[in-house]
C-alpha cells in the first residue's frame, strides 16, 4: 500500500485515488452483475444505464426533468435566501424581531418538515408551487439562523475600534457586522443549499408531474431500475456540483474573516 | 564519559504537499555531563525543537546518533521525559490525572501511583488544584502541571521545549527559580529550549547557540556563576558579559532574518 | 475606589442581563400566543378558509382524542422500531467505520470522494430504489433512517478522529505510550464529543427519514397517518401526528445534546 501510494505524487493523490475509487466501484458494480453474482433486475448495469441515459437525453426526458427541477430549485432556494437574509438583517438590527421569530426557528429546526407537504398541497395543490414551497421551508432556516449568528458574533475588538472612530450604531452595522457576517452567511447557503436539494426531491417524489425526483418515483412504480439509475446519478452530479460551488465561494470569502489568530 | 552522547546528528523533514525532503538539522555533535543544565538558544526554525525531539526518541534520524548511559536512542524510554510548551495536557483529564498519565503510560507497577503524583503535584505547589482541569488553570499552573507530569516519570533527563515561552516576564522568572531549586534537589541532567537570553544564562551551566540553514552548532558558552544562582546576578559584569555574547550570536541571525523577510516581500 | 465603583458596575450589569433574558422569554412567548390567536381567530372572521388550517383550540381536542387510542399507540410503536433499529444500525456501522477512515489516511484517499459525492447527494431520493429492493415494510424504514444517520454519525466521527490534537499525540509518545494507548487514551476521549454531535444530527435526519419513509409508501406508521390525513384533508389529525412527531424529534435533540454538553464539560464554553 505504502509503495502503490508513493507511485503518485502528492499533490495528484486526491484527484488520482478519488477517480480510481470511483472507477473501481463501476467496474466492480458492471462485473458483479454480468458474472450474475448480483440481480440485474434489482442492480442494473453501469452499462446498460449509460444507454438508458443516452436514450433520455436523445428524446429529451432527461433535459426537461432536469430543467424542471434546476427551476424549481432555483425558485425556492432563491426565495429562501432573500426571506432568510433579510429577515437575519432586520433581526439582526432589532432584537425583538429574532424573539419573536425565535420559537418559530426552533421549531423548524427539530420538526421533520416533509410532514408539512400534505399540508402544502392542501393549500397550493399538486406541483410546482408545493415543490417550490418545500424547498424554501427546507433551505430557509439554516440560512436565517446562520446569517444571524454572523452579524451577532463581529469581532468585539473590532467593534470596539470602530467606536473609538466615533462610529454611528448605524456604521457598526452597515459597515463593521454585516461585512463581517459574510462568511457565516456563506456557510449558511452551503446548508441551504444541501436542503433545498433535499426539499424538491422529497416534494418531487411525493407528488409532480415533471423532475428528476419524480422520475424515480415513476420508474420505480414500474420497477425499472436502470433507468432510476440513471436519475439517481443525475441527482449525485447535481449535489456534487452544487455543494463544489458552494464550497468555492467560501474558500473566496474566508479571506474575509475577522480572525486575529489567523 | 558524558552521559549523552550526540555524533554528527542529521535531522530531515518532508516538504509539504511534495515528496521532497530538506535538512533541518545537520552535523551536530556535542556532549553533555550527567547532571548538567544545557540551555538552547537560536533563531526561530534553526532546529532546536528538532534536535529536542531526537534526544526524546519521537523523530527518525537521518543520520548520525544519540547515545544516553551507552545506549543509542532508538525510540521514546523511561529515562527520558519532555516537557512541551503548551496544550500537551489532556483537557479532560483533571491535574491529577494529568500528572498520572505519564505513569500510566510506562505502566508503572507500585501500588502507590496516585501518591507519588501527588507528591510531584506538591512539588511544583499545585497541591490544592490537584481536582481541577487544564482550562480551570492559569498558564503558569498548567507548565508546572506540564513539569510535575514529567517529574513524575524520574526521568535520567528532562526535556524542556521552551516550556516557559507564553508566560508573562514575571511568572517566568517565578517558574524559572522554582525549576532550579527542583533541579537542584535531584540534579537530573536538563535540556532547556528558550528565546529569553536572560533565561538562558540564569539557568544554565552551558548554553548551545544553534545557527540556521540547515540547524547546527554555533557556539558552546560554558557560565561560570556560582550556584544556587541568585536575582542579584542579573545585573553582575560577568551575567552582562554572557548576555553580550549571546545577543551578538543572535543579532546576526536577526539581521539574516529582516533580510530575508524583505527579500520576501 | 475603583473597587468601590466596580461593585454596582458589576450587579447593574447582571440585572440587565436578567432582564434581557426575561424580556426575551416574555416577547418569544408572546410571539407564539399572538400566532395561536391569529390562528384560531382568523378563520372564525372568515379571513381564511378552516378547512385549510383548522384551529389550535381542535387540534387539541383531536390530540386529546387521538393520543390515547390503541391505533396510536401502534403506529408509535412502529415507527419507534424503525426508527431505533435504522438508529442503532446507523451508530454500529459509523462509528468503527469512522475510528478506521479517521485513523488511515490512505483509506481516506481513497473512501472520502464517493463519500462526500454520498454525502452531498440527499439520501432521500434512494427511497424509491429501497422500496424496489427491501419492499414497503418495516425493512426499507429501516434502510432509509440508517442512510439518513449514518453519514452524520461517521463523517463526525472521522472529523473527530483526524481533529485530534497531535500535540498530545506527540506528549504520550514521550511516554512511551502505545499505539492502542494512544487510540484509547487520547483519540478516543477527543473524538467523543463531535462522535455525540454526529447522532445528534443523525437523530434529526433519521426522524426525517422514518416519516418520509412511511409518507412515500408503507402500511402503517405515525408517516403513513400523516399522509393518509393530507389527502383526506383532515388538518386537525394532520396536525396531530406532525406535531408529536416534531415533539419527539425536539426531545430526542435536547437529551443528544445534553449528552453532548455534558461530555465537553472539560472544555471551556467557547
Ligand atoms: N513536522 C515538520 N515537517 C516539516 N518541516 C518541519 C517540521 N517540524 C519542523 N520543521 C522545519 O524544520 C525547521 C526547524 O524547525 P524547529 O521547530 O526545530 O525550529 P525551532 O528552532 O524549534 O524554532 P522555534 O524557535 O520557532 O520553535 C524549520 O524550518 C521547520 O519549518
Ligand atoms: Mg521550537
Amino acid at each position: 500500500m505504502k509503495g502503490l501510494l508513493s507511485l503518485v505524487p502528492a499533490r495528484w493523490r486526491p484527484l488520482v485515488f478519488g477517480t480510481t475509487s470511483f472507477l473501481a466501484i463501476f467496474v466492480f458494480w458492471e462485473i458483479a452483475v454480468m458474472s450474475g453474482w448480483a440481480n440485474v433486475f434489482f442492480f442494473s448495469q453501469p452499462s446498460k444505464i449509460a444507454v438508458a441515459a443516452a436514450a433520455q437525453i436523445a428524446n429529451g426526458e432527461l433535459p426537461w426533468n432536469l430543467w424542471v427541477s434546476v427551476m424549481e430549485f432555483l425558485a425556492g432556494f432563491g426565495l429562501a435566501a432573500i426571506v432568510g437574509i433579510s429577515a437575519a438583517i432586520i433581526a439582526g438590527w432589532f432584537r425583538d424581531v429574532e424573539y419573536v421569530l425565535d420559537p418559530f426557528v426552533w421549531f423548524t429546526y427539530s420538526a421533520p418538515l416533509a410532514a408539512f407537504y400534505p399540508l402544502f398541497v392542501a393549500w397550493l395543490g399538486l406541483g410546482l408551487p408545493t415543490v417550490i414551497a418545500m424547498t424554501f421551508l427546507f433551505a430557509v432556516t439554516p440560512i436565517y439562523a446562520n446569517t444571524l449568528a454572523g452579524l451577532r458574533n463581529a469581532d468585539p475588538d473590532l467593534l470596539r475600534a470602530a467606536r473609538s472612530f466615533g462610529a454611528t450604531q448605524s456604521d457598526l452595522f452597515l459597515k463593521v457586522a454585516l461585512p463581517a457576517s459574510v462568511p457565516l452567511l456563506v456557510a449558511g447557503l452551503r446548508l441551504g443549499v444541501g436542503r433545498a436539494l433535499t426539499g424538491v426531491i422529497v416534494a418531487e417524489l411525493f407528488g409532480a408531474t415533471a423532475g428528476v425526483g419524480y422520475s424515480i418515483s415513476y420508474y420505480g412504480q414500474q420497477l425499472q431500475t436502470t433507468n432510476m439509475f440513471v436519475s439517481l446519478l443525475v441527482i449525485v452530479l447535481m449535489g456534487v456540483i452544487l455543494t463544489q460551488l458552494l464550497a468555492a465561494l467560501e474558500a473566496q470569502t474566508e479571506g474575509w474573516r475577522v480572525d486575529p489568530n489567523g | 564519559m558524558a552521559q549523552i552522547v550526540i555524533e554528527d546528528l542529521a535531522i530531515e523533514y518532508k516538504k509539504p504537499n511534495s515528496d521532497a525532503r530538506f535538512m533541518a538539522v545537520e552535523g551536530i555533535s556535542y556532549s553533555i555531563e550527567k547532571g548538567a543544565f544545557v540551555t538552547i538558544v537560536g533563531a526561530s526554525g534553526c532546529g532546536k525543537s528538532s534536535l529536542l525531539m531526537a534526544l526524546a526518541g519521537l523523530i527518525p534520524l537521518a543520520r548520525g546518533s544519540v547515545t544516553i548511559d551507552g545506549k543509542t536512542v532508538i525510540g521514546p524510554g523511561s529515562d527520558r521525559a519532555v516537557v512541551f510548551q503548551d496544550a500537551s495536557l489532556l483537557p479532560w483529564r483533571s491535574v491529577l490525572g494529568n500528572v498520572s498519565f505519564g505513569l500510566e503510560m510506562q505502566r508503572y507497577g507500585g501500588g502507590d501511583l496516585k501518591e507519588r503524583a501527588m507528591h510531584y503535584i506538591d512539588k511544583v505547589g499545585l497541591t490544592r488544584f490537584a481536582d481541577y482541569h487544564p482550562h480551570q488553570l492559569s498558564g503558569g499552573m498548567r507548565q508546572r502541571v506540564n513539569i510535575a507530569r514529567a517529574l513524575a516519570v524520574d526521568p535520567e533527563v528532562l526535556l524542556m521545549d521552551e516550556p516557559f515561552g507564553a508566560l508573562d516576564a514575571q511568572t517566568r522568572e517565578v517558574m524559572g527559580d522554582d525549576l532550579l531549586d527542583i533541579w537542584e534537589r535531584d540534579k537530573k541532567t536538563a535540556l532547556f529550549v528558550t528565546h529569553s537570553i536572560d533565561e538562558a544564562i540564569f539557568l544554565a551551566d552551558e548554553v548551545l547557540v544553534m545557527g540556521k540553514d540547515p540547524g547546527h552548532v554555533k557556539d558552546i558558552v560554558k557560565i561560570d556563576l556560582p550556584r544556587p544562582r541568585t536575582n542579584d546576578m542579573y545585573d553582575s559584569e560577568q551575567f552582562n558579559e554572557y548576555r553580550k555574547i549571546l545577543r551578538n550570536h543572535l543579532a546576526k541571525d536577526m539581521a539574516d532574518m529582516r533580510m530575508q523577510t524583505v527579500a520576501e516581500a | 475606589m475603583t473597587i468601590a465603583l466596580d461593585k454596582p458596575v458589576a450587579a447593574s450589569a447582571s440585572l440587565r442581563e436578567r432582564f434581557e433574558k426575561n424580556r426575551r422569554t416574555a416577547i418569544s412567548t408572546l410571539s407564539v400566543i399572538v400566532f395561536l390567536l391569529a390562528w384560531q381567530f382568523l378563520p372564525m372572521l372568515g379571513a381564511v378558509d378552516i378547512r385549510l388550517t383548522s384551529t389550535p383550540l381542535r387540534v387539541l381536542k383531536t390530540a386529546m382524542e387521538l393520543v390515547p387510542t390503541a391505533d396510536f399507540a401502534n403506529d408509535l410503536r412502529i415507527s419507534g422500531v424503525e426508527f431505533l433499529a435504522g438508529m442503532a444500525l446507523a451508530i454500529a456501522v459509523g462509528i468503527p467505520l469512522g475510528l478506521i477512515l479517521g485513523t488511515s489516511r490512505t483509506a481516506r484517499l481513497f473512501i472520502d470522494p464517493p463519500l462526500m459525492a454520498i454525502y452531498a447527494t440527499p439520501r432521500l431520493a434512494l427511497l424509491p430504489i429501497i422500496i424496489v429492493w427491501l419492499g414497503i415494510g418495516l425493512a426499507s424504514k429501516i434502510a432509509v433512517v440508517f442512510l439518513g444517520a449514518v453519514f452524520y454519525v461517521l463523517i463526525n466521527t472521522m472529523a473527530g478522529v483526524t481533529d485530534t490534537d497531535q500535540r498530545l499525540v506527540r506528549a504520550a509518545k514521550s511516554f512511551g505510550a502505545t499505539r492502542l494507548d494512544i487510540f484509547i487514551r487520547i483519540i478516543l476521549p477527543s473524538a467523543l464529543p463531535a462522535v455525540m454531535i454526529g447522532i445528534r444530527l443523525g437523530i434529526g435526519r433519521g426522524v426525517l427519514g422514518v416519516i418520509v419513509g412511511e409518507m412515500f409508501s408503507s402500511e402503517a406508521g405515525l408517516g403513513n397517518k400523516i399522509m393518509t390525513y393530507g389527502e383526506a384533508v383532515r388538518i386537525d389529525h394532520l396536525l396531530v401526528y406532525t406535531l408529536f412527531v416534531s415533539l419527539c424529534g425536539y426531545l430526542m435533540t435536547t437529551g443528544a445534546r445534553l449528552i453532548e454538553e455534558r461530555l465537553r464539560s472539560w472544555r471551556p464554553q467557547a
